[in-house]
Formats: structure tokens, C-alpha cells, sequence
């Protein structure tokens, strides 16, 4: 693969993530304009006065036409500022770079949780497919796919954290740290958060392993008198893990944004978060920058998820 | 079942008021800073310790900027930090306990109010509070920007024509004359530095903690202001350090409860609070009168049946007021009798409890002869029972022959778009305890959308009485004559108080609600 190739690539997908962030800038702020009521309602509660919720309007800009209030938004955010949260009054780009590290750290030691066990689970299952082992797998991940993220949320802290006291029940930062100051606090929103993903790329993986294992030079090897273990790592998986790489950045991609009811359930400081208080609040520019850094790293984990398919997939890298 | 009886609170006076957090009762003398002997059972104030309490809180929202803050978390930090001009309090004198003031004199023609600032009081940077700081205080909400709560000192007082006399007196002139102006300066008012405009983590502050770390949506930590004036009368703050974490999900702060991160969690709920008590290492504090939240519920006068007052009449007895007590709040709640501010002073307690007459509200109804009324209640989890209250409400209009159904909406849905709520029919609402006449004055008066229709201008003419005749009695027969016609003719039902319900870890001793969280005076013992 050319340095060159890989250029083209990176060029072509940040363009495109660029449109796209564009396209959902827009459609985030109409939904926000769509949804019912405004910050002013929020902050001014039921006793304000007509004039007191017009003089907080004014100073919020809120009396603008919405057009115009989205192009300066736009025209702030080209020159790199994401504005300031109506409710509270603190810049975006401050809340931002205070909880995208949370947020990152979170769905990182899920998806370093998840990888490797859905590679062995997959494995194993996809080498014994239509046994026993393989049925059990298939309707475990099954189950663990269709489990909303709440529930399983829940059912850790009943067994692990009000049942056996072995865990935090809230994820507490400490003041003035981070969260990995305190690393027991993350144990229980990585454990809920990495279940689905972990079932999810099992059961792709699995699939994978199962159609690699039936090929033919497969096949050869085991004549050869290759077995077991070394026949699973040295043959069938590293074919097998190209095309998972893709799916599986969009797993990560897709847990950034899944990450606000754990880190709801949890109280943990992340982007999620904070947008379920922003959404809460009607605070446009709050959800607005966070829901578009969260899409942003989200593209960033799919163009990575590409190149990472393209350096391990001997029939992507031979393509024109 | 054990329930609160309205008329025995009112007299319990301050024993009531600080009996479920154990506080120790305060002496007649209104400072809000003076000790006495603990209640009994209650253990001897006791020095030390770190408390870490949780609140709902707010997010990125969360700012040190109180004027401008959301949540109640916001002013509850801000209660931490800055001296208070007072508090209200109707088993003291004036109905106001004071802070970092000594006293406030009324002239007799009520024109002209003197504010003695307490000597001695000083900021955290060695610096002493004085009256222009009191002054720049008062006048921060209307140049700083401020939400509407704390507007009122500058709704009834002329603040551009006070005067400064000498360091520790405050000249204010009011813009009309009013008996009630020390409950509006005490209502809310925090004091800050004169000159103050940027609300900084390293401003000086004169309250009863000194703040030392801040994150908005995480917490605030704090350390005892060791020259805060109280301390020279004997009293808190005792505890050495507290930290205040925000955790929006009522679940999750009783997790934190009784997975032992936090030793205080606020607004657990009525359900909740069954399930702290039960475990004996946990206690629930409830607030007591007048720190209750009105639930209420608007009758649209737009709404053609609501425009007689007979339908009106019969809506309010054909609720069960003492089922929603005992069902929805398992006992911890004040019956309503369709008036606001259930406890301040200038509430009508004479005018008799309205009860509960499904007959007569059938009778009424009759009467009336509109027919079928069809009409959807509109209500949302905005604090705890509000839901659950519109729900036996419909129930209870039901059995009267009303065409009721539940509109609920979402948390937070309520009031964001607030044109369209006022011109729902029958809306839920809740209001926060503030005194009657002058938040009626603000809020309740002609032209305000929050009256759904009603305009009195005989009762505004009233309300004006009752909050400015010199003569005390004069004030009392107009107030009463008001709160009559609101309760006879008026379209606001209010079958319910609801407190503030916390849970504590046993340990946890003095944390007051009068309405936010003061940890002035708690300690663990």
C-alpha cells in the first residue's frame, strides 16, 4: 500500500466527514429548534414574567431568527469556537475538553475489554460451528445483543455493587482528578458498556472464523496435520479479523455515542453525560458542539477502522 | 400513618422547623447563628469531619454565578460561600432570622427601611463586609443580570436612591410603602464584595465555607471559613471540610447514600425515603413548614367551564386532599387548602380547611348545568408526587362525573414551551415556599400569564393593602380579605405541600432546609 494511496484515502474521507458534519449540524440544530420551548423556559421556571422571559430571551440572542442565529453559530465554529451553553454560560469548547478524555478513556477500556474476548469467543466458537459450544455461544450473544444497556447496568450494580459491596455503585471522580485516580469507579460502566459490544463482534467474528474455517487451503492445512490452536492463530484468524476491523470501528464509533445511558446510569463525567443534560436544558449550543464532536470522533474511528482494514487485508491492499 | 397537621406545625414554630435534622434549636433571639442546647436525643455539636452530601445538580450548567445559576445546587454552593442577609423564618421576630445583618428598622410611614450591618463581619481575603458591599449586593441582580427569584429587592425597594450612611448602615428607600420588605431582603439575598463582577473560585467570600475546588456537573469542595462571624457567637460551621457532588439520577443518589460515597442526599422522594428508613444506618429528614413546595394545579378561565366559579368551586371539593397525602406521600406532606405559602406569616390560617364533598362537587356541578365537562390534566415529574398528585386528581374528578384524562409529559417538558402552557386547560404547576403577599405581588397580579385568566383588580387592590397599611391590624383584616376571595372564587387548586425529603447517613447531625440545604450548623456526631 503506497503512502500515496493512503493520502488519496484520508483526503477523500475527511472531506467527506467534513459534508457530513456540515449536513448533521443542520439537522441537529432543527431538531433542537423543532423540539418544544426553549432555554428561557428552563432557566426562567413557571413564576417569570412575560417581560422577564422576553429581557432573558434578548440576552440569550434567542430573539434572533433562527437562521441567522445558525449561520453566526456556523461562522463561530469555522474559526474554531463552539459558543457558550445558554444555560450556565460555559464554552462549549471548555466542557469539551474537560469530558471527550472521560468519555474516550470509557469506551477505550470497553472496546480493550471486548476485542479480545469476542476474538477468543468468536474463535472458539466459529472453529466448532454447529457443535454444541457454537449454539451455546450463538444464543448467549444473542441474548447479550437484545439486553438493553440500562438493564444490564443495573444488574451489575445489584449483584456487584448493592449485593456483594465489592464496587462503587456511582462513579464518583474524585475533586479536582480524573477518573482514573480512582480506577474502581470505572469497572462497573466498562463492564455495561463492553456487553453488547463484546456480544455484538463475537457473533461477527464467529461468523467470520466459521467461513474462513471451510475454505479450502484451511482444509490443506489440516491435511497437513495442522490442529487445533495453532491451526485457529495461524490460519483462520488473521483472515478472519480484516473484515471484523471495520465492523468493529464502528462498534467503538457507535459506543462514544451509546455511552450516555451508562454514563448516565453511573454519573460519570462524559460527553454523554453532559448531552443528556444539554437536551434537558434546550441548550442549542451545548448539544450542538458536544453532538458534533461526538460525530467527529466518531468518523475519526471509522476513516482509523479503514486503514486499519486496508494494512491487514491482503485483498483490500491489492485493490486499484 | 403518621400525617402533618397544618395548624399544630404552625404554632410548633421552630421546634418543628428543626426537630427532623435534628438541629439544634435556636434561641428567640433571630440570628441565624446563635446555639443552644441540643433537642433532646440529638447529639452535642461536635467539631471535625468532612461531609459529602449530593444534590441534583446540573451538569455543565452547574456555575459559581448564583445569580445567573439553574439548579438549586447553584444556590445551595452559593449558601456555602456567601453570607446571607438573612433567612425567613416565621417563628422569629419579623419572620426573619438575620446573618450578616443585626437588624433591619422599618420607618413608620413603611418608606424607609435601615439596615444595621453586623460588626465584625469579615471576607475570607481578612477584608470587613460593609454596607456598601450589602448595597452592591442588592443592586447585582438588576446590573449583574439575575433570575427572577432574586429580583425582588429591586421590584419593591429604590435601590438607585439608598444610602449609604456609615459602614455598617444602609438607607433604602422603598418604592411603595410595604410591611413586608425585610421578608423580600432576607428572601434570597447573598452578599458579595462591592465591585464584584466576574464570580471566580478565588473571590472573597464571607460565608460559613471557604471553596476550594469547583467542577460544574462534579462537585465543589469547601473548607470551614475560620473567621466566619457565627463562629464568635457559638455557633457552626463545625465541620472541617464538605464536599457537594452533583448527581442528577434519584436512583444513583441513593446508591451513593447506601453504598456509603455520600453521607447526605437531597430530594430522595417519598417512595425512596421508605426504602432509606428501613435500613438502620440511614435516616430521613424531611422540611418542615413553611419550606414546602405548593403542588398546583391551574384552571384556565380561557376554558369556558372554568369561567364559573361554580366549576371552579367544585373541581377544589371534589379532591381528596388527605388520600394524595397518604398515598402519594405516604404521610410526608401538608394538606392544601388552595391558598400558597402553607406557614409564613401573612398565610390566612384562619380561613377553614376546604374539604374533601364529592356530593357537593356533583351538587355544584349540577347546578352549574354545563353538561359533560371533557378536560386533559397536564402534568410532569417536575419534583417529586407532582405526577402521582395529577393522577389521583383525575381519579378524583372521575368520580365526580368530569371527563378527566392525564396529559403527562416528560421531566423538564412542563414549562419549556411556556406559551403553549398557558393556554392548557387544567396545568400542574409547583411553587417553591416564598412569602403570600409579595410573590403575589410579583407573579399573581393582572396581566401575568401564570394567573391563566384570573384578574382581580379588587384583590391586587388588597394585596397592595395588606402589604402596605401602617396599621398591623388594617394589614391582616386586608390579607385575610384577599386569601378569602382566592379561595372562594380563585382558579388555582393547591390540594398539597410537598417538603423536601432527604436521607442521611445516622451519623449526620444540623443540616437544615429552609429551602436549600444550609450546612451552617451540621456536624457529625
Amino acid at each position: 500500500m503506497s503512502l500515496l494511496r493512503v493520502a488519496a484515502l484520508v483526503a477523500r474521507r475527511t472531506t467527506a466527514a467534513v459534508l457530513v458534519l456540515a449536513v448533521l449540524s443542520v439537522l441537529i440544530f432543527t431538531v433542537t429548534e423543532v423540539l418544544p420551548g426553549d432555554a428561557v423556559g428552563v432557566i426562567a421556571g413557571a413564576d417569570a414574567t412575560v417581560s422577564e422571559r422576553e429581557q432573558l430571551r434578548r440576552e440569550l440572542g434567542l430573539d434572533a431568527h433562527p437562521v441567522r442565529r445558525y449561520a453566526d453559530w456556523a461562522a463561530a465554529a469555522l474559526r474554531g469556537d463552539l459558543g457558550t451553553g445558554y444555560v450556565g454560560r460555559r464554552e462549549v469548547t471548555e466542557v469539551l475538553v474537560d469530558r471527550l478524555p472521560n468519555s474516550l478513556l470509557l469506551t477505550t477500556l470497553a472496546m480493550a475489554l471486548a476485542v479480545p474476548l469476542a476474538v477468543a469467543i468468536g474463535l472458539v466458537a466459529g472453529m466448532r460451528a454447529g457443535r454444541r459450544t457454537d449454539r451455546l455461544v450463538s444464543t448467549a450473544t444473542l441474548v447479550a445483543v437484545g439486553v438493553p444497556e440500562f438493564l444490564v447496568a443495573a444488574l451489575l450494580v445489584a449483584v456487584f455493587a448493592a449485593g456483594l459491596g465489592l464496587l462503587p455503585e456511582v462513579s464518583l471522580v474524585p475533586l479536582g482528578g480524573r477518573p482514573w485516580d480512582q480506577p474502581e469507579i470505572l469497572v462497573l460502566p466498562v463492564a455495561a458498556l463492553s456487553v453488547a459490544a463484546l456480544a455484538a463482534a463475537a457473533r461477527l467474528l464467529r461468523a467470520s472464523v466459521a467461513e474462513i474455517a471451510a475454505a479450502p487451503y484451511v482444509e490443506a492445512a489440516r491435511l497437513r496435520g495442522v490442529t487445533g490452536l495453532r491451526l485457529a492463530v495461524r490460519h483462520v484468524l488473521p483472515n478472519a479479523v480484516a473484515p471484523a476491523v471495520q465492523v468493529t470501528a464502528v462498534m467503538f464509533a457507535g459506543l462514544i455515542g451509546g455511552a450516555v445511558v451508562v454514563e448516565t446510569l453511573f454519573n460519570y463525567p462524559g460527553i454523554g453525560y453532559e448531552l443528556q443534560q444539554a437536551v434537558a436544558n434546550r441548550d442549542v449550543p451545548m448539544v450542538q458542539g458536544l453532538a458534533l464532536a461526538t460525530c467527529a470522533t466518531a468518523l475519526v474511528l471509522l476513516l482509523i477502522g479503514d486503514l486499519a482494514q486496508l494494512a491487514l487485508s491482503p485483498a483490500v491492499r491489492g485493490r486499484p | 400513618m403518621r400525617t402533618f397537621d397544618r395548624r399544630t406545625l404552625l404554632r410548633a414554630g421552630a421546634v418543628s422547623l428543626a426537630a427532623v435534622a435534628g438541629v439544634p434549636i435556636l434561641a428567640a433571639c433571630s440570628t441565624d447563628t446563635a446555639s443552644t442546647a441540643p433537642a433532646a436525643g440529638t447529639p452535642t455539636p461536635r467539631p471535625g469531619g468532612t461531609l459529602r452530601a449530593a444534590f441534583v445538580g446540573g451538569g455543565a450548567a452547574e456555575t459559581l454565578n448564583f445569580l445567573m445559576g439553574p439548579t438549586g445546587l447553584d444556590y445551595v454552593r452559593a449558601r456555602c460561600m456567601h453570607g446571607a442577609l438573612g433567612v425567613l423564618d416565621p417563628a422569629a421576630e419579623h419572620g426573619v432570622r438575620y446573618g450578616v445583618l443585626e437588624r433591619i428598622d422599618v420607618s413608620d410611614d413603611l418608606r424607609t427601611y435601615t439596615v444595621k450591618v453586623r460588626p465584625g463581619v469579615t471576607f475570607t481575603d481578612g477584608s470587613t463586609l460593609t454596607a456598601r458591599d450589602v448595597l452592591y449586593s442588592l443592586n447585582a441582580p438588576v446590573t449583574l443580570g439575575s433570575l427572577p427569584f432574586l429580583k425582588p429587592p429591586s421590584q419593591n425597594f429604590d435601590l438607585a436612591g439608598a444610602r449609604v450612611d456609615d459602614d455598617l448602615t444602609l438607607v433604602l428607600p422603598t418604592l411603595r410603602p410595604i410591611a413586608d420588605g425585610r421578608l423580600v431582603l432576607c428572601q434570597s439575598t447573598l452578599v458579595f464584595k462591592d465591585g464584584t463582577t466576574e464570580f471566580t473560585p478565588d473571590i472573597p467570600t464571607c460565608g460559613p465555607f471557604a471553596l476550594t475546588e469547583f467542577e460544574p456537573g462534579q462537585g465543589a469542595a469547601f473548607t470551614r471559613h475560620d473567621d466566619y462571624y457565627g463562629l464568635a457567637l457559638g455557633g457552626g460551621p463545625y465541620l472541617d471540610g464538605l464536599e457537594l457532588r452533583t448527581i442528577p439520577d434519584a436512583t444513583a443518589r441513593v446508591n451513593a447514600l447506601t453504598g456509603g460515597q455520600v453521607d447526605f442526599v437531597s430530594d430522595i422522594g417519598p417512595v425512596a425515603a421508605r426504602t432509606v428508613e428501613g435500613d438502620e444506618r440511614f435516616a430521613v429528614a424531611v422540611s418542615d413548614l413553611p419550606y414546602a413546595t405548593s403542588l398546583s394545579f391551574g384552571l384556565n378561565l380561557a376554558f369556558a367551564p372554568f369561567a364559573d366559579v361554580r366549576i371552579r368551586q367544585a373541581v377544589k371539593y371534589a379532591i381528596d386532599r388527605e388520600a394524595i397525602v397518604r398515598n402519594v406521600f405516604f404521610g410526608r406532606a401538608f394538606v392544601g387548602n388552595d391558598l400558597p405559602s402553607l406557614g409564613f406569616g401573612d398565610y390566612a390560617d384562619e380561613i377553614e380547611q376546604r374539604p374533601y364533598d364529592p356530593d357537593r362537587a356533583r351538587a355544584l356541578l349540577t347546578e352549574a348545568g354545563v353538561g359533560t365537562i371533557a378536560v386533559a390534566v397536564t402534568t410532569a415529574p417536575e419534583v417529586a408526587g407532582m405526577a402521582e398528585t395529577a393522577t389521583v386528581v383525575v381519579e378524583n374528578l372521575k368520580a365526580v362525573g368530569i371527563d378527566a384524562t392525564l396529559d403527562q409529559r416528560p421531566t423538564g417538558q412542563l414549562f419549556s414551551d411556556f406559551a403553549a402552557y398557558v393556554q392548557l386547560p387544567f396545568a400542574a404547576s409547583y411553587t417553591p415556599p416564598v412569602p403570600p403577599l409579595s410573590s403575589y405581588a410579583a407573579t399573581r397580579t393582572a396581566g401575568s400569564p401564570s394567573t391563566f385568566g384570573f384578574d382581580r383588580p379588587d384583590i391586587d387592590e388588597l394585596v397592595s393593602q395588606a402589604r402596605g397599611a401602617v396599621d398591623p391590624d388594617q394589614r391582616r383584616e386586608a390579607a385575610v380579605q384577599a386569601q378569602r376571595l382566592i379561595w372562594e372564587e380563585g382558579n388555582q387548586v393547591i390540594p398539597v405541600f410537598a417538603p423536601s425529603i432527604n436521607g442521611h447517613a445516622t451519623a449526620v447531625h444540623g443540616v437544615r432546609d429552609e429551602p436549600f440545604s444550609s450546612f451552617e450548623q451540621a456536624y457529625l456526631a
